[in-house]
């Protein structure tokens, strides 16, 4: 502490320091909250077709179409310790080559201070229903969950699945080229 | 010419590292408070940084008042007629 250089060195180490144990206090104080939330959520409109996957092997596979409703209040998850979230619409089935399906047909980012009172009608999906097979015909239990990543200013990254949740069926029957 | 002192003295250096802390510590607990009301730890930041200015303007550079405890040096003894100090006259 006996030069200028030396006392600038010491209370910048000692900012930094209470600058870390502040940013710890805020992990703290939000890692054991409850983020998760009730979610709404629908199919409007479900078809099926069976076309060739060009990204993959070439064969014709299940590919879903589906529109959804979305209902949901997430203000009450945004914190001091929440930048934003990211939220996404899986659907999760089971066919007969793989026990557990997950396709992610759909999601959002929505940034702290942003309106987080979501209310979607027959919104599409922003990613394709691909099956890597043919199980999607006639699948009677596809179910729609949204959950949602949170991003934090300090601390862990979880995954969080709202309540709430939709179980559809595809039809018997591929639709022709229209529609 | 002006006498510009740059130095602290050891009682000084000691009040400015303990009052360097203290400032740091409680603008950083007055920010972690207002940063939880107003739920924004970005402001717990910003206030964390006018502590560290303060801080700063305060207690690095060397005012007055770290030097109001100096030593109390010996006085320089009188030269003795032994040594180096017979050389140098010779070589004179």
């Amino acid at each position: 502490m006996h030069t200028v250089l030396t006392r600038g060195n010491a209370i910048l180490a000692y900012s930094l320091s209470v600058l870390a144990c502040l940013t710890f206090c805020c992990f703290i104080s939000t890692v054991f909250l409850d983020y998760r939330t009730e979610a709404k959520m629908n199919t409007v409109k479900v078809l099926l077709k069976n076309v060739p996957d060009y990204g993959a092997s070439r064969e014709r596979h299940d590919l879903g179409f589906l529109t959804f409703d979305l209902q949901t209040n997430l203000t009450d998850l945004f914190n001091w310790n929440v930048k934003q979230l990211f939220l996404y619409l899986t659907a999760e089935y089971e066919t007969k080559s793989n026990k557990l399906n997950q396709v992610v047909l759909w999601d959002k980012i929505v940034l702290r201070g942003e309106n987080a009172v979501l209310d979607f009608k027959n919104m599409n999906t922003k990613y394709y229903f691909w099956d890597d097979g043919n199980g999607l015909r006639a699948n009677k239990n596809i179910t729609l969950t949204l959950s949602w990543n949170i991003i934090p200013n300090a601390g862990l990254l979880p995954s969080i699945q709202a309540h709430g949740s939709h179980t559809f069926k595809f039809p018997d029957e591929y639709s022709t080229t229209s529609a | 010419m002006v006498n510009i002192q740059t130095h602290m003295d050891f009682d000084g250096q000691h009040r400015a590292e303990k009052l360097s802390r203290f400032i740091i510590t409680l603008f950083g607990i007055v920010g972690l408070i207002w940063g939880a009301i107003i739920q924004q730890f970005s402001q717990t930041v910003y206030i964390l940084g006018a502590g560290f200015l303060l801080a700063a303007l305060v207690t690095v550079p060397p005012w007055p008042i770290y030097r109001q405890k100096p030593l109390n040096w010996q006085k320089a003894r009188p030269e003795t007629t032994t040594g180096a100090s017979e050389d140098k006259k010779k070589k004179k």
